[in-house]
């Protein structure tokens, strides 16, 4: 080749043969002959086609049409595309396409005569490549000369000749590859085609037409094109509806929408990649991140990303997009298990926002939360240039940590210090990012559960302003503050703002609320009428949300039936209705057999009917099912301290370890007061009874985490 | 689009009065006196729901038929008539004129979607202090417009989305006027889309490719598994809606992003170019807007600009109700097919610049709320933009490849 161009160097015609990028057409070949093209070329810039033609059929040897076809092909190369197009009208393509079909379409019996039909098939063969091409050539010439509709029309021609002449589809290794890359680029052009046209219907059919029907296309190009469908069902926002029926097989399954239909074709993707068919394509699989996560699936996309092959992302990576697939899929240990990995020291160990997603995930735990400290902090040393802005997520996530580490801490020292230390962090957190809503709620829950209620108040109120009081958990913890400061009435209006505000089926949380508040009031009555109404809201939603019907995403505005009943056994066994109590009790056992709730509502009901021994007996099953559960210790505790001197430590022991788990359970505080009181420390008893009245004073109706 | 600065001098048009304040301020130390507020808004509810549900309906029907862009005219003179009524009832409206070749065109809605002047009337209007109350006559004009059978004027109203919702969601929050106006829109909006989805979710069946499919084969076909398949959720079933609730407020937003979306193919540019700018803004992405000011519309910048000064707000609370179309949206804005082609051309559109800068925001504002989906979401999204910019120019399958000798 190199000597040829060398040759042409010397030729001074060469100009007139330059196309566009400087590639020289210098000779056309056919039936063993070769002639070089300047003459011809020199003829048609004069614009004298039939000679040109004339000269090339005598020159070669051709027909009319095959001199045709060589001259257009030859103009096209040289970038003349309307020369071109000039040439290919002169031939009547649609007459040479009727022509081709007998000939090839001619079934001949498979044994006799064989290489009869094979010979046949080559001619056959050629003649249709020579005449496609011309079209594809046509189509490509229109394109360029932004015809794109007629060049689309054009091109459809290609393919309805195609599945004329092959009517089972084109068989494998059976065709010429010249007729095979001509009719597989037009497979691809059309599509593209009916895209720049505007016509998005049709652009659909068209590469619906490419993936369903046989065109033996090779696996880059058939690849290429379902990218490219993907990409379009994805974001070009045209709905393209289901595919055809006639194209549906059974058992096979059939996409219904557009992202459906991404999501499949990007699969099918991504698995000819690992099997190696074709080069592995990064944008892929962030197409199919993208359509995964917008339908939350982000436990698919997690087994997507585990099977791609290693080698394609850094391990660091995978693991880090592995967990924040399976963080947002609710599995948050096997995401921390990930992070943990890749915050290895011999990893990347300073990522921020892996340190973050991290301390996020054990800020959630309380036995997680000294990690998460580790977590946050390192984050905070790392937060410099680019990642200075995360400097607020970092402190608030601090803060959180310290918050639920001073829980699970042992000592009234440490815990006090660790919730000093939290607050300090989610305030200059809050320094940072004053519009941070989240921050803005989690401050207020902070301060109402070390009872610091008047900032709580502040928070409470300034997030229901900021969020316009749309979001459920700001009214609820306004209303608790409110109640914790037995300032029940004006809690109950909250409530009642709040429900203004929401829909009936998420009233639930609002009306266990509101029942709690009655009860607080002593206006048993209401309470009942209000544990009445919750229950015929569960029982609609129960219907509703029937075996058939989804489930909501939203799992917090759900009622749990087991609670209401559980509610309202406490309600009637505080009011001495014990059968209706008995009632009430044995439906939440039905939903829930073990569960230390019920036992302890049932101890309830054994010592105010004075069975004592009954009550201790479910008090110890409780804490035998769940050894931290406070309440039942406490009463346990309580009821010991009632029994003689010699059972006092026992008491106090009990008493002394549920104020470990729950440093500001009232009745803990008075019980403990109590027996310090009976063996004579008095000292001890006031400081027990100061703490239980400070506490009583600022107890809200239910746990301000329950918030959270 | 041309900018409009003339949002204060003509506040004749609109005289707001506190008629109708439906969307009563409910804060909570206050609420004793004011505990009648809902009451109230219930009353106004019937009146909205019965104007809605037989118009709707009839809407839904003409929407139903396919693609209505191209219609034909003779048989749409009814459609003619009805736009140039609504561009009549337009006029009052507006302080400039409008002009008069809108009436005229052969198809009057289309010409009114796509007129600058008047657009960037209208806009403006939305955008003032004042707007949004319930007795505001533009809105009151889209609520009409939208109510009418022609799909095209329904068009127009979509495309004032954007700035509807950015001065709604930011005034909202302070909650110191009504904004009974463009809750209405809002509103006919969401019950529109309900209709056309009768209540019914929207879910997504993913695909598990043991199971074969029209695209490939199974090596193991399993006969009967239609179970296996994980059934997504991507819009749970909509509740009829008569008024606003707070709580409720994201999911009506939500609703109407998500038929903004469904539309997003005949939605002008220059709508979509203001969308992208104000998800910057909800992102609280307010740092670096002055590097690409220049790219952004005057209109945009200008309403920034004002509600920085005002309350310091951009920065909403962007729950995924809201986030997920937002993110639809912003990835045609990115890569739907008219980007595309010029991007091929290495000449990235206004509308992706735009779009690439509103990812990004919201990709840090993920980060900062440690949304891991939206995480996912938004750095798949902002890669794919960076993919597209880097591109060097891709090899063409569809070209013949050149030869110095050609063979027959």
């Amino acid at each position: 080749m190199a000597s040829t161009v060398d040759e042409d160097d010397r030729e001074p015609a060469m100009e007139s043969g330059e196309a566009d990028d400087g590639i020289v057409v210098r000779e056309v070949c056919a039936n063993g002959i070769s002639i070089k093209t300047t003459e011809v070329e020199a003829k048609l810039d004069e614009g004298n086609i039939q000679e040109a033609e004339s000269s090339l059929r005598e020159g070669l040897s051709l027909n009319f049409e095959e001199a045709r076809a060589l001259l257009g092909k030859l103009e096209y190369q040289r970038g003349n595309v309307e020369g071109a197009l000039r040439v290919f009208d002169g031939i009547d393509l649609q007459a040479a396409i009727q022509r081709l079909q007998p000939c090839i379409a001619d079934k001949t019996p498979p044994k006799k005569g064989r290489s009869r039909s094979e010979s046949q098939h080559a001619v056959s063969q050629h003649a249709a490549n020579l005449v496609l091409e011309a079209i594809y050539l046509k189509v490509k010439s229109l394109q360029k000369l932004g015809r794109v509709t007629e060049a689309a029309d054009e091109c459809t021609s290609v393919l309805d000749a195609v599945e004329k002449i092959f009517h089972q589809g084109i068989p494998d290794g059976q065709v010429d590859s010249r007729l095979q890359d001509t009719v597989s680029q037009a497979v691809e052009l059309l599509p593209e085609l009916w895209k720049q046209a505007g016509c998005f219907q049709e652009a659909i059919s068209a590469y619906r037409r490419a993936l369903l029907s046989q065109w033996n296309l090779n696996n880059e190009s058939c690849a290429r094109i379902q990218k490219g469908f993907a990409v379009f069902l994805l974001y070009s926002g045209v709905e393209a509806g289901p595919p055809s029926l006639a194209v549906q097989l059974e058992g096979s399954y059939v996409p219904k929408n557009n992202l459906e239909e991404a999501i499949l074709l990007l699969m099918v993707l991504v698995k000819k990649c690992y099997l190696g068919k074709i080069k592995w394509d990064p944008s892929v699989m962030e197409h199919l991140i993208y359509a995964l996560s917008l339908c939350s699936q982000t436990s698919v996309l997690a087994k997507q990303l585990e099977e791609v092959m290693p080698g394609v992302y850094h391990r660091v990576d995978r693991w880090k997009s592995l967990a924040l697939c399976y963080c947002a899929a609710g599995q948050n240990k096997i995401a921390l298990n990930l992070l943990r990995k890749s915050l290895h020291k011999h990893e990347q160990p300073d990522d921020v926002a892996a340190l973050l997603l991290a301390a996020k995930i054990c800020s959630e735990d309380p036995y997680l939360a000294a990690e998460g400290v580790g977590y946050a902090q390192r984050a905070l040393s790392n937060c410099i240039e680019n990642e200075e802005h995360l400097k607020g997520v970092g402190l608030r996530l601090l803060g959180l940590c310290l918050g639920k580490q001073a829980k699970m801490s042992s000592s009234d020292f440490e815990r006090s210090r660790l919730q000093s230390e939290a607050l300090k962090s989610l305030e200059a957190a809050s320094g940072l990012e004053s519009n941070n809503l989240d921050l803005m709620l989690e401050l207020g829950v902070q301060y109402s559960e070390y009872r610091n209620l008047n900032a709580a108040l502040q928070y409470a109120k300034k997030f229901i302003d900021e969020t316009g009081g749309s979001v459920l958990k700001g009214w609820q913890l306004l209303a608790l503050v409110l109640s914790a400061q037995k300032r029940f009435s004006e809690a109950e209006v909250v409530t009642d703002a709040a429900m203004d505000e929401t829909t009936k089926w998420e009233q639930g949380p609002l009306l266990r609320l509101k029942a709690k508040l009655k009860v607080s009031q002593s206006l048993h009555m209401d309470a009942i009428e209000t544990y009445r109404y919750l229950l015929a809201l569960v029982q609609a939603q129960k219907k509703s949300f029937g075996p058939l019907r989804i489930v909501p995403q939203v799992e917090d505005d759900k009622v749990n039936e087991f609670e209401v009943w559980n509610g309202l056994a406490n309600l009637y066994s505080s009011l001495s209705h014990w059968k209706d109590a008995e009632i009430c009790l044995g439906k939440a056992r039905e939903l829930k057999e073990f569960s230390p709730e019920v036992l302890h509502t049932e101890g309830l009901m054994c010592e105010g009917r004075v069975k004592i021994q009954e009550a201790l007996a479910a008090y110890i099953n409780a804490l035998l099912l769940e050894p931290t559960y406070v309440p039942c210790k406490v009463l346990i505790g309580a009821l010991w301290s009632k029994a003689g001197p010699d059972a006092l430590p026992i008491a106090r022991s009990l008493l002394s370890d549920a104020l470990r788990l729950d440093p500001t359970n009232r009745k803990a505080w008075f019980y403990l007061g109590v027996i310090h009181r009976d063996e004579g420390r008095m000292a001890d008893a006031i400081d027990c009874f100061q703490a239980a009245a400070m506490l009583e004073e600022s107890d809200p109706i239910e746990s301000f985490s329950s918030v959270l | 689009m041309s900018s409009s600065s003339s949002s204060d001098d003509d506040s004749a048009a609109v005289e707001p009065t506190p008629a109708e304040e439906t969307a009563e301020n409910k804060e909570p130390e206050t609420a004793i006196e004011e505990i009648a507020a809902p009451a109230e808004a219930e009353e106004t509810t019937p009146t909205i729901a019965a104007v809605e549900a037989p118009v709707t309906k009839t809407s839904s029907r003409a929407s139903g038929s396919g693609p209505v862009v191209r219609f034909d005219i003779s048989q749409s003179s009814s459609l003619t008539t009805i736009a140039q009524t609504a561009i009549e009832s337009l006029k009052p409206i507006l302080p400039n004129t409008i002009p008069s070749s809108l009436s005229s065109a052969p198809n009057p809605a289309l010409a009114l979607l796509n007129d600058l002047e008047t657009i960037a009337q209208i806009t403006a209007l939305l955008r003032r202090p004042t707007s949004g109350a319930g007795d505001d006559n533009l809105c009151r004009w889209l609520y009409d417009t939208f109510q009418s059978s022609n799909p095209d004027l329904k068009l127009v109203v979509l495309r004032f989305l954007p700035v509807l919702l950015s001065a709604y969601l930011s005034r909202v929050v302070s909650r110191r006027k009504s904004l009974a106006g463009f809750e209405a829109v809002l509103l006919s909006l969401y019950a529109h889309e309900t209709n056309r989805r009768a209540s019914q979710p929207l879910s997504v069946n993913i695909p598990d490719l043991t199971h074969p499919s029209i695209y490939h084969e199974s090596i193991f076909p399993h006969k009967n598994n239609a179970t296996a398949l994980n059934l997504a959720v991507i819009s749970p079933s909509l509740e009829p809606h008569g008024m606003v609730r707070s709580t409720k407020r994201a999911r009506i937003v939500g609703v109407a992003l998500e038929l903004y979306y469904t539309k997003i193919d005949k939605i002008p540019e220059t709508s979509k170019i203001e969308f992208c700018e104000f998800c910057r803004i909800w992102a609280g992405d307010v740092n670096n807007r002055g590097v690409k000011k220049e790219e952004a519309t005057a209109a945009v910048v200008e309403e920034a600009e004002e509600e920085e000064e005002e309350d310091g707000i951009g920065r909403i609370p962007l729950p995924w109700e809201i986030l997920q179309p937002i993110l639809r949206v912003l990835g045609h804005c990115l890569l739907g097919s008219n980007s595309i082609v010029n991007c091929k051309k290495k000449e990235r559109t206004a509308l992706f610049d735009a779009a690439i800068g509103a990812i990004r925001s919201l990709y840090l504002r993920s980060m900062h709320d440690i949304n891991p989906k939206a995480i996912l979401a938004t750095g798949s999204l902002v890669k794919l933009g960076d993919m597209a910019m880097e591109s060097t120019d891709e090899i063409d399958y569809t070209e013949i490849p050149y030869q110095t000798i050609i063979n027959l």
